[in-house]
C-alpha cells in the first residue's frame, strides 16, 4: 500500500512539475510533451508501470478496506474521534473520488474522448498543440470546477497518505517527527496548489491560447 | 488432631535454606511431565510460580478469575520492591533486611522464613531485570534505589510508581512464554469454590466458569494457592473489588489452618472516604511520606482552612510522637497515630475523618518542578478523585485496610496443613508477622513464587505416595456437589436485600470494632452481630438471575457469603490475642503514653485455627523461637 | 444530580443487544461514574431485574478491566485515563449518557457491556516476552541501561492491556497494543536478541485475532 503509494505521489509531483510549463509558454511545453513522444518505448513504460501501480493500490486498498470493515461488525451508535484525522478517516472515499477524476481526466486530455475539439491540432512547430488543448479545456467553467473538485480529493487523500506510508516504512525518529507529520499536509498542497494555479491561470485568462 | 510441624532446618541461620535445597529430594526430569500441578490466581506469586512450574516440565494448569492474568491485583502496588542488594553501600545487608523485617514484624513471624527471604531478594532484582522489568536507573545506568516506609537505607526498586504492574507484567510475560510452549494451561474467568482432598491430600480443585457457569472439578498432583488477601472483608479497602477470601477460606473448611487472621494491615495514607456510594478506598502511595509532612490542628474541631492556621497552632503528631523516624514511621503506628487524633476531634476533612499531608516545604525549598517529577501523577489522582490541588493546599488522608498479614499457615516450605497444598503470596500467613514493611509484599511474592515454592513442591512430589484421582472420584464428585449446592441456595434466596448492602454492613461492623483498635467488648459484640447478619443474609439476599450464564451478582454474592463466616474467625482471633502487637492494636494492652504493649510470655506464637464443624474454630499455637534476634520493645521513638 | 442512561443490553456472545434507557437520580458529582452505576445496578437487583454487567476491578486505573465506550469515546471525554478514574462532575447535571462495549470483531461481547478480550493475551504469547528461565539471571547492575533509555521503555511498558486503543482505532486495529510491548523490549538490551522475531510473530498472531490493520494516525 505505502511503496505503490509512494510511486504514484512521485509521478504526481513529476506531472504537476512537467506541467507548470504551461506558464513558460506554449513553446516550451508542446517541447516537453514532445521529447516525451519521442521516446515511445520509455513513454509505454511508463504507462504501463504506473497503470500497474495504481491497479495494485486498488487491489490492495479494497483488500485493506474489507479486512478494516470485518474488524469491526458491529458499529458504535455514536462515535468521537479524538486522534484520527479527516483526511485518514476518508481515505476509501477520497480514493474513490480521485480514481473517478482519473478515469474522466484520461478520456478527456489523453485519450480526447470527451472533448475532441483540439485533438489532432499542430503548433506553428509541428508539435502536437497540449498548450492549446489545455487552453481550450479550462475556459469551460464545468471543466474546471470538476477539475477543482479533483484536485481537492487528491489533496485530502494526500494529506494523510505520505506521513502514512513513511510511518508504515518505519521512519519513525523524535528528532525527525515534526517533519515526517508536515510531509504530508505539505506536499499535498504543493501539488494542489500548482495544479489549481494551471487551471485557474487559463480560466482568468492569466494564460491565454 | 491437627499437628503444627513447621519443618524448620536446624542449624546457622545462614545456610539453612541452602542445607534444606540440598536435602530436598529431586524429581526426574521424565517423572516432571507426568505430574500436575494447580495453581490458583495469577498475581506476582501465582504468575511467577507456575511459569517457574511451567519451565521446570510440570504440567500446570493455573486459574484466575479475571479476565486475563494481568490483571491480578499485584498489579495495582505503587511504591516498590526491596532487595538487600546494598548498592547504595549505606549498610544494607541480607542481615539488616532480616532484622528489619523481624522488627517491622514485631516480633512475630518465623525468624527462618524471614531470613530466606532476605537471602533471595537479591535474586528477584537479578532475575526482574533479566526478564526486561523497566527499573528506574541512574545516570550512570545502574540501577536506582530509593528508602521506603520504615528503613533507614535505601533498598527500595521502582518503576515510577507502578512497580507492581511492572514486576507482574514480568511474571505474566513468562507466564505467556509458559502458555505458548504448552507447559501451562491457562483458565481465566475461572473462580475456585471448593477444594478436593483424598486420603488427606490436596488433589484438586471445583471451579465455576464464569462466562457460562459451568461447574467443573479439576484434578492434580498438588494444588498451589496464590489466592490474595482478604481485606475486602472490611468492604471499604484499597483491594480490587474482586479480591476475595473464598479460596483460602473454604481450603480452611477442608482442613487447611488459617492463621493469625486479626493481623491485618491498615495503609495511612488513603484518601479519605466520601459519600455512601464509595465502593473503595484509593492508596496514596507511601512514597508520598517521604516529603509530605502529616498534622493536624492542635485544637480539636478547629474548622479554619489549612493555610490560616499558623505553624505554632499545628500538631505534627508523627515528628512529635516519632522523633526519630518522623512521617516515615512504619504503617501501624502511622495509621494508628493518625486514628488517635482523629478520635481527639482534631481530625479534618468531612466528617473530621482526616489529617493534612503537607507538602509546603519541600514545595518551598525545592521547588514545584521537582514536587511535580517526583509525584505528580500522584497529586494529579487526587486531584480527579477529590476535586482539590494539592499543590496549593495540603492533601488529607486516611488509614485504610489494605494488607493482610494473615493467611493460611504454612509449614518452611510452604506447606499448609494439607499435605499437597502449598499457599504463597499474600494468601500466606508467611514473613510479615505482625506488620508488613512497605515494598515487602512485592518482594515475598516474588521469592515464594519464583524461588521457594519450585524447589519445596518438588520434594513433596518426589515423596509422597499418590493414588489415582480423577473427576469421577468420590471425593471429587462429593466437592462438586458441595459447591453446587452453595450455588443453588443463593438463587433459591430470594429476599430483596442487595448482597452489596450485607457486605457494606458488614464491612462497617468489622472496621468498628475489628479495625484499627480493638477491645474486649466490642470484639465480643462483633462475635454475636456477624452470625445474626449472616443469617439475615441467608433468609434475605437477592440474587437475580441464572447459574447458568455469566452472572456477576451471584460471584460476588458466593463472596460475601464467605466474608461473613471469615469475619467471626477473624474476631476469634483477635479476642484471643490479648496483646498490642504491629497492626493487632488491642486497646487494654497499651503503655500509659498509648504505645502498644506486647506480650511475649503468653503470645510469642503463631495462631492458627481449624475449621469444626458446628463449633468455634479450634486454635493450635506454633511456638516463635528467637535464636538470632532477641525481642525487644519495637521502638520508633 | 440525575442522567439518562442509554445502556446496550445484550444478554449473551451472538445474541442481538439494544439500548435500553435508564434513569440514574440521587447522583453526586463526587461519585465515579462506576459507582454511578453501582447505584442504578442496585435498584436493579431490588427490583428483581439483572444488573447491567459491566468489569471493573482496582478502581484506580491500572488494572485495565473496565472497558467502557462512553456518549462515542472509550473510557470517556478525558485524557489520560480509565472509565473507573472518570467523576460525574465531569457531567453536566441532567445528561443524556449513551454507554457502549469495546466493539471489535476480536473482542467478542459476553454480556452487556462485557466483552472477551483473550485475543491480547494470546498476542502477547505469540512473543510478548524475553525467554528466560527462571535461576542464574546476572546480577542487574551488570546491564547497564542509560536513564533516558530506562524512561523511554517504561513510558511503552505502561500499557495496561485494557484494549481501548482496539476500541477507539477506526480499523479496530491492536496496533498500539503491540507496539507497546514490542517498543518496551526492543528499547531494552534485555530484549534486543529476540526483537525481530517478536515483531513478526506478534503481527502475524494480531492479524489471526482477526483486529483491523493500524491507520498510521498520530
Amino acid at each position: 500500500m505505502a511503496l505503490s503509494g509512494l510511486g504514484l505521489v512521485i509521478y504526481v509531483i513529476f506531472h504537476m512539475l512537467g506541467n507548470l510549463q504551461v506558464f513558460e509558454g506554449s513553446h516550451a511545453l508542446n517541447g516537453y510533451a514532445a521529447s516525451l513522444r519521442d521516446m515511445p518505448i520509455l513513454l509505454w513504460t511508463a504507462r504501463i508501470g504506473l497503470l500497474s501501480l495504481a491497479a495494485l493500490h486498488i487491489v490492495l486498498a479494497i483488500q485493506l478496506t474489507f479486512r478494516n470493515r470485518r474488524a469491526r461488525p458491529v458499529a458504535y451508535a455514536v462515535r468521537e474521534y479524538r486522534q484520527a484525522s479527516f483526511a485518514s478517516r476518508t481515505m476509501a472515499a477520497s480514493g474513490l473520488v480521485l480514481l473517478l477524476f482519473i478515469i474522466f481526466h484520461l478520456l478527456h486530455l489523453t485519450a480526447d474522448v470527451i472533448d475532441p475539439f483540439s485533438a489532432d491540432r499542430l503548433d506553428a512547430e509541428g508539435h502536437r498543440d497540449v498548450y492549446g488543448k489545455i487552453v481550450h479545456a479550462f475556459q469551460n467553467p464545468f471543466i474546471v470546477a470538476l477539475y477543482v473538485a479533483g484536485q481537492l480529493g487528491l489533496g485530502l487523500h494526500l494529506t494523510h497518505a505520505v506521513t502514512s506510508s513513511l510511518q508504515t516504512l518505519g521512519l519513525e525518529h523524535a528528532a525527525f517527527n515534526r517533519l515526517f507529520n508536515a510531509a504530508g499536509p505539505t506536499v499535498a498542497l504543493l501539488v494542489v496548489l500548482g495544479n489549481v494555479a494551471i487551471i485557474l491561470a487559463v480560466f482568468f485568462g492569466i494564460v491565454r491560447g | 488432631m491437627m499437628k503444627l510441624d513447621p519443618k524448620i532446618p536446624p542449624g546457622p541461620l545462614e545456610t539453612k535454606w541452602d542445607r534444606r535445597r540440598f536435602s530436598e529430594k529431586l524429581v526426574s526430569p521424565n517423572n516432571k511431565r507426568k505430574i500436575r500441578v494447580i495453581v490458583v490466581g495469577t498475581g506476582l506469586a501465582g504468575a511467577s510460580a507456575a511459569s517457574t512450574l511451567g519451565q521446570l516440565g510440570y504440567q500446570v494448569e493455573c486459574f484466575c478469575f479475571q479476565d486475563s492474568p494481568r490483571r491480578a491485583h499485584s498489579i495495582a502496588a505503587q511504591g516498590g520492591i526491596n532487595a538487600a542488594k546494598n548498592y547504595q553501600d549505606d549498610g544494607d545487608s541480607v542481615g539488616r533486611l532480616f532484622y528489619d523485617t523481624i522488627k517491622g514484624g514485631d516480633f512475630r513471624s518465623r525468624e527462618a522464613n524471614v531470613y530466606r527471604l532476605a537471602q533471595v531478594s537479591t535474586q528477584i532484582i537479578d532475575q526482574c531485570v533479566a526478564l526486561g522489568i523497566p527499573f528506574a536507573r541512574e545516570y550512570g545506568g545502574q540501577l536506582a534505589n530509593r528508602s521506603f516506609g520504615g528503613v533507614q537505607v535505601s533498598r527500595t526498586f521502582y518503576c515510577r510508581g507502578q512497580t507492581g504492574q511492572q514486576l507482574l507484567l514480568g511474571a505474566y510475560s513468562a507466564l505467556c512464554w509458559q502458555i505458548e510452549r504448552g507447559q501451562v494451561t491457562m483458565r481465566p474467568r475461572t473462580e475456585m469454590l471448593d477444594l478436593v482432598v483424598v486420603d488427606g491430600q490436596a488433589r484438586g480443585i471445583v471451579v465455576r466458569d464464569l462466562v457460562t457457569g459451568q461447574m467443573s472439578t479439576h484434578t492434580a498432583h498438588a494444588v498451589v494457592l496464590a489466592t490474595g488477601g482478604y481485606s475486602n472483608v472490611y468492604y471499604l479497602s484499597t483491594n480490587a473489588s474482586g479480591s476475595n477470601v473464598t479460596a483460602t477460606y473454604r481450603a480452611w473448611k477442608q482442613g487447611a489452618a488459617f492463621a493469625n487472621p486479626c493481623f491485618t494491615q491498615i495503609h495511612p495514607t488513603a484518601i479519605p472516604p466520601g459519600d455512601v456510594h464509595q465502593a473503595k478506598l484509593t492508596l496514596m502511595s507511601e512514597s508520598l511520606r517521604n516529603d509530605g509532612r502529616l498534622w493536624v490542628p492542635k485544637m480539636a474541631r478547629d474548622h479554619r482552612p489549612p493555610e490560616d492556621i499558623p505553624a505554632a497552632e499545628r500538631d505534627y503528631f508523627l515528628e512529635r510522637r516519632y522523633p526519630r523516624f518522623g512521617n516515615l514511621t512504619p504503617r501501624d503506628l502511622a495509621s494508628r497515630a493518625v486514628k488517635a487524633v482523629c478520635d481527639e476531634g482534631r481530625g479534618v476533612g468531612p466528617g473530621g475523618h482526616g489529617v493534612y499531608l503537607d507538602f509546603a516545604d519541600v514545595l518551598h525549598q525545592e521547588g514545584l518542578d521537582v514536587v511535580r517529577e517526583r509525584y505528580g501523577n500522584l497529586f494529579e489522582m487526587y486531584q480527579r478523585i477529590t476535586g482539590e490541588d494539592a499543590y496549593h493546599a495540603p492533601m488529607r488522608i486516611y488509614p485504610a485496610p489494605h494488607y493482610t498479614m494473615g493467611g493460611l499457615w504454612v509449614d518452611y516450605n510452604l506447606m499448609s496443613t494439607i499435605p499437597g497444598l502449598f499457599v504463597i503470596g499474600e494468601a500466606n500467613f508467611a514473613d510479615h508477622g505482625a506488620n508488613r514493611l512497605g515494598a515487602s509484599s512485592l518482594m515475598q511474592g516474588l521469592a515464594d513464587g519464583y524461588f521457594i515454592l519450585p524447589y519445596t513442591i518438588g520434594h513433596y512430589l518426589a515423596t509422597a505416595k499418590f493414588t489415582p484421582v480423577g473427576e469421577d472420584h468420590q471425593k471429587s464428585r462429593a466437592a462438586l456437589q458441595r459447591a453446587t449446592a452453595r450455588i443453588s441456595r443463593l438463587l433459591n434466596s430470594k429476599g430483596c436485600r442487595t448482597a452489596a448492602s450485607f457486605h457494606r454492613e458488614l464491612g462497617q461492623l468489622l472496621w468498628n470494632h475489628c479495625g484499627m483498635s480493638r477491645n474486649e467488648e466490642g470484639l465480643k459484640l462483633a462475635l454475636t452481630s456477624i452470625p445474626a447478619l449472616r443469617e439475615e443474609f441467608w433468609r434475605g439476599v437477592m440474587v437475580p438471575g441464572s447459574g447458568e450464564a455469566f452472572n456477576q451478582e451471584l460471584e460476588y454474592a458466593g463472596r460475601v457469603a464467605d466474608y461473613l463466616e471469615f469475619a467471626e474467625l477473624l474476631c476469634h482471633d483477635a479476642l484471643h490475642r490479648e496483646e498490642s502487637c504491629g497492626a493487632h492494636f488491642r486497646e487494654e494492652y497499651q503503655t500509659d503514653a498509648g504505645e502498644p504493649q506486647r506480650d511475649d510470655s503468653r503470645f510469642a506464637h503463631v495462631a492458627a485455627w481449624e475449621y469444626r464443624e458446628g463449633a468455634s474454630p479450634a486454635l493450635h499455637k506454633e511456638p516463635l523461637l528467637f535464636e538470632f534476634v532477641p525481642p525487644t520493645t519495637r521502638s520508633y521513638q | 444530580m440525575k442522567f439518562t442512561l442509554n445502556i446496550w443490553r445484550q444478554k449473551g456472545p451472538g445474541e442481538k443487544g439494544r439500548f435500553v434507557t435508564y434513569e440514574a437520580g440521587d447522583v453526586s458529582s463526587g461519585m465515579s461514574f462506576l459507582e454511578m452505576l453501582d447505584s442504578v445496578n442496585q435498584g436493579l437487583i431490588a427490583k428483581g431485574e439483572e444488573p447491567v454487567a459491566f468489569e471493573q476491578d482496582c478502581r484506580e486505573g491500572i488494572c485495565g478491566s473496565c472497558s467502557l465506550v462512553i456518549n462515542g469515546i472509550p473510557h470517556g471525554p478525558d485524557r489520560g485515563i480509565t472509565t473507573c478514574q472518570l467523576y460525574m462532575r465531569r457531567f453536566p447535571d441532567g445528561a443524556v449518557i449513551r454507554i457502549e462495549p469495546w466493539r471489535a470483531r476480536a473482542f467478542p461481547i459476553i454480556k452487556d457491556l462485557v466483552v472477551d478480550r483473550r485475543a491480547l493475551d494470546r498476542v502477547m504469547q505469540a512473543g510478548g516476552y524475553i525467554s528466560v528461565n527462571t535461576g542464574g539471571a546476572v546480577d542487574g547492575n551488570v546491564l547497564l541501561v542509560s536513564k533516558d533509555q530506562a524512561e523511554t521503555a517504561m513510558d511503552a511498558a505502561s500499557c495496561i492491556g485494557c484494549g481501548a486503543c482496539v476500541a477507539a482505532c477506526k480499523n479496530a486495529s491492536a496496533m498500539l497494543f503491540v507496539a507497546a510491548k514490542v517498543s518496551h523490549l526492543a528499547l531494552l538490551p534485555q530484549g534486543k536478541p529476540e526483537r525481530t522475531r517478536r515483531v513478526r510473530a506478534m503481527l502475524e498472531a494480531m492479524d489471526r485475532e482477526g483486529f483491523g490493520s493500524c491507520g498510521n494516525h498520530r
